[in-house]
């Protein structure tokens, strides 16, 4: 049965990818809509067997470790896979409606988007470094190409952009991946771990680590290294800009966060920890600020996302030689801040690419009088909002809860300030553009009705993310399922 | 002034980075090797199916990886054609009359075909294999190319779409095969090892010649544009 959910899950992505390739796009979308179908089913029962069995290593073409590839399921990975399920399937299906089938590049849209699913895939689950580095170059040329999708000029500058950044943290990642092998002789996480705890510590090693993290924080677009994200996050299509806020940027994080839990305490160093931890502390501030500031609706959406991502920075110093206590606060704080802001980020670009739809404009001050028309759409956005600001009872406010109490466990008072500023500039970014859309202007209005399905997608999203504040001990106790070593399906 | 600031400090962080990277694999280097690696690879190397190390890891051990790997391509080819919206490869500005570039040709492509086709058989017990033998042979299609020759099946139609997803296609298929036959995905059932990878070998080296060509020859991009969205159209 474990073998047929992880076939399912390794493999459907790419073949619904190949098959996507081969049609045009309304048929790759009828067969896209069965590959959701099964994916989020495999996703599911993947997640039940884990919940009721606990968490396994899986060697795929029948090697184990050091010389093959081993996946590690585990209840985070699980946790992980079904939210890219839900986001993915909510993104595919408005992207069926929103895009527009007749333009024939559009065509390109199935594989891209089937490949980045599957990139995703092997990020949650990847226990060796060199096929975690796959697995990113899957996510970043994929999203690249989503992103660059019959644009214009300033669509191909955003991606290019876009690829080099990307690149260029793939290449700092993979430089400290192989000084990683040559120190240690195994690309396996955990082949490093076990050696690390029978031998001492070998000077100079905290370069690889280092490198690694650095790279992965330039593909996360964390402070100062953001620069990349807002023109390619705002300009692609609406359920792109939805995948790539909500989880592209994710899976790099999920990966420096894990190379950090398992090797932060015996290769970093304290100076490291606080260093990131301002970084995105700026990134919070920083970030919320300019989200105030920008001119379109977009924009706006897409400065916010850097300020999230600022927060997820926050595990490195709240975990840093504190007690264990602590320590599992604070990553079960970020797990919850992933999940929120990824469903509340889906939402809220979605509903914003139906308010441009309605609109005819990307502009902010477009938006005068819209409220009467998509309220619907508005109001989406406006959940999604409340989970951003991190109010009760929404997946936001349990996680910068729990983040709170890491702090003061660990007598970091310093975050609190970073969090309440974060959350007091969020809550002017979106009620900013309320104001705009509640004015009301002389002359007559011109608006659109999209599709009613356009619209209720975001909404389940922004009630998925409202809705994890009041389930999330169910969700942290799959996480924190004690992982059975050494076990197999 | 700035501008000299600048680069004098953009010099110092390479030089400063260099001097980190140089002293830690300096002292890498000066540590007892600690894995065992390249000694577990071969002792499995005579169930592998193949006896070049290399290829071994490529195919058998990290076949998974490579499986990615193409599929990292298929997306790089997909990304090019997308962009490219040529209709017909028949440009006349594209012809050439070099007559030294034919008589060139005349020699090179069927010398640089034997060569793909050495490569990729060589790939089994000594360097080669299906990347080297697909960048002659995409090497082969631009001198082709740069020298005139139409090549109508790179037009983006469904011919370059299968093309591209054939390697791809054909390496997933014994992925799933594999599982179904009741191993692990892509362990390869005993006996049949080295008879598979050399199947895949052949039509990786075919997709990955297709990926590199496309991106070449779709490189001419035309107006035909999408708006940006809420640009008012």
């Amino acid at each position: 049965m474990t073998l047929w959910l992880m076939a399912g899950l390794l493999f459907t992505p790419l073949a619904w990818a190949v098959l996507t390739l081969l049609t045009d796009f309304s048929r790759g979308r009828l067969v896209t809509w069965g590959g959701i179908l099964v994916q989020v089913l495999v996703s599911l029962g993947l997640w039940l067997t884990v919940a009721r069995d606990g968490g396994f290593h899986y060697g795929l073409g029948g090697w184990q470790a050091p010389l093959g590839i081993e996946l590690r399921v585990d209840g985070l990975a699980v946790t992980f896979v079904l939210l890219t399920a839900v986001v993915a399937s909510a993104c595919g299906l408005h992207a069926g409606v929103y895009i527009d089938p007749d333009k024939p590049w559009h065509r390109y849209f199935w594989p891209l988007f089937w490949f980045l699913w599957s990139g995703l895939n092997v990020v949650w689950l990847g226990g060796d470094l060199f096929n975690l580095y796959v697995g990113l170059e899957l996510i970043s040329l994929s999203a690249v190409g989503l992103v660059a999708l019959g644009g214009k000029a300033n669509a191909l500058r955003a991606s290019l952009r876009y690829l080099l950044a990307a690149l260029l943290g793939s290449l700092v990642y993979l430089l400290g991946v192989a000084l990683m092998y040559g120190q240690f002789g195994t690309l396996s996480i955990a082949g490093v771990v076990s050696w690390l705890g029978v031998h001492p510590v070998p000077a100079g090693s905290g370069l690889a680590l280092a490198l690694m993290v650095t790279g992965l924080a330039l593909k996360t677009a964390l402070f100062p290294l953001h620069r990349w994200l807002p023109p390619a996050h705002g300009i692609a299509r609406s359920p792109v800009s939805a995948l790539l806020s909500a989880l592209v940027v994710k899976a790099s994080f999920y990966m420096a966060a894990r190379l950090w839990l398992e090797l932060g305490e015996p290769l970093g160093n304290l100076a490291a920890a606080q260093l990131v931890g301002l970084l995105g502390s700026a990134a919070v501030v920083w970030g919320s600020w300019l989200a105030c500031r920008q001119p379109q609706l977009k924009q706006v959406v897409a400065y916010s996302s850097v300020a999230q991502i600022g927060y997820l920075f926050l595990l490195f110093p709240l975990t840093y030689s504190v007690s264990e206590s602590v320590s599992l606060q604070a990553q079960q704080g970020i797990t919850l801040q992933v999940i929120s802001h990824a469903l509340a980020k889906a939402a809220m670009f979605l509903a914003a690419g139906n308010l441009i739809l309605s609109a005819g404009s990307n502009r902010v001050d477009a938006l005068t009088g819209v409220s009467r028309f998509l309220p619907f759409s508005l109001f989406s956005f406006g959940l999604a909002g409340v989970s951003l600001m991190s109010l009760p009872p929404t997946g936001g406010f349990a996680a910068k809860w729990l983040l709170l109490q890491a702090s003061l466990g660990s007598g970091q008072w310093w975050w609190i300030l970073v969090m309440l500023i974060g959350g007091l500039l969020s809550a002017a970014y979106v009620f900013r553009i309320y104001r705009a859309s509640f004015l009301e202007s002389a002359g007559p209005d011109r608006f659109y009705h999209p599709a009613r399905s356009l619209e209720v997608i975001p909404m389940i999203l922004a009630l998925l993310a409202l809705g994890l504040g009041l389930a999330s001990d169910q969700v942290l106790s799959v996480m924190a399922l004690p992982f059975e070593e050494g076990g197999s399906p | 002034m700035i501008r000299t600031l600048r680069i004098l400090a953009i010099t110092l962080a390479c030089v400063a980075f260099t001097g980190m990277l140089a002293t830690s694999i300096w002292t890498i280097a000066g540590n007892s090797d600690p894995g065992n690696l390249p000694q577990l690879l071969s002792e499995n190397l005579d169930r592998s199916g193949v006896e070049h190390p290399v290829t071994a890891v490529l195919l058998n051990f990290r076949s998974y990886d490579t499986l990615l790997e193409i599929g990292v391509l298929v997306i790089a080819g997909i990304a090019g054609i997308s962009m490219a919206k040529t209709a017909s490869l028949e440009d006349p500005q594209l012809r050439t009359a070099d007559s030294l570039l034919y008589a060139l040709q005349r020699w090179f492509v069927p010398l640089m075909l034997v060569l793909a086709g050495y490569l990729l058989w060589a790939g089994a017990d000594r360097p080669g294999g299906a990347f080297q033998a697909g960048a002659v042979l995409a090497a082969t299609g631009v001198l082709l190319r740069l020298g005139g020759v139409p090549m109508e099946f790179l037009r983006p139609g469904l011919l370059l779409r299968l093309g591209l997803a054939l390697g791809f296609t054909v390496f997933l298929l014994v992925a799933v095969a594999s599982a179904i036959a009741g191993d692990a995905f892509l362990a390869y059932p005993p006996g049949m090892t080295k008879t598979l990878i050399v199947v895949i070998e052949s039509v990786l080296t075919l997709s990955i010649a297709m990926v590199l060509l496309a991106l070449f020859v779709s490189a001419p991009v035309n107006d035909a544009e999408d708006p940006e969205e809420g640009s008012s159209s």
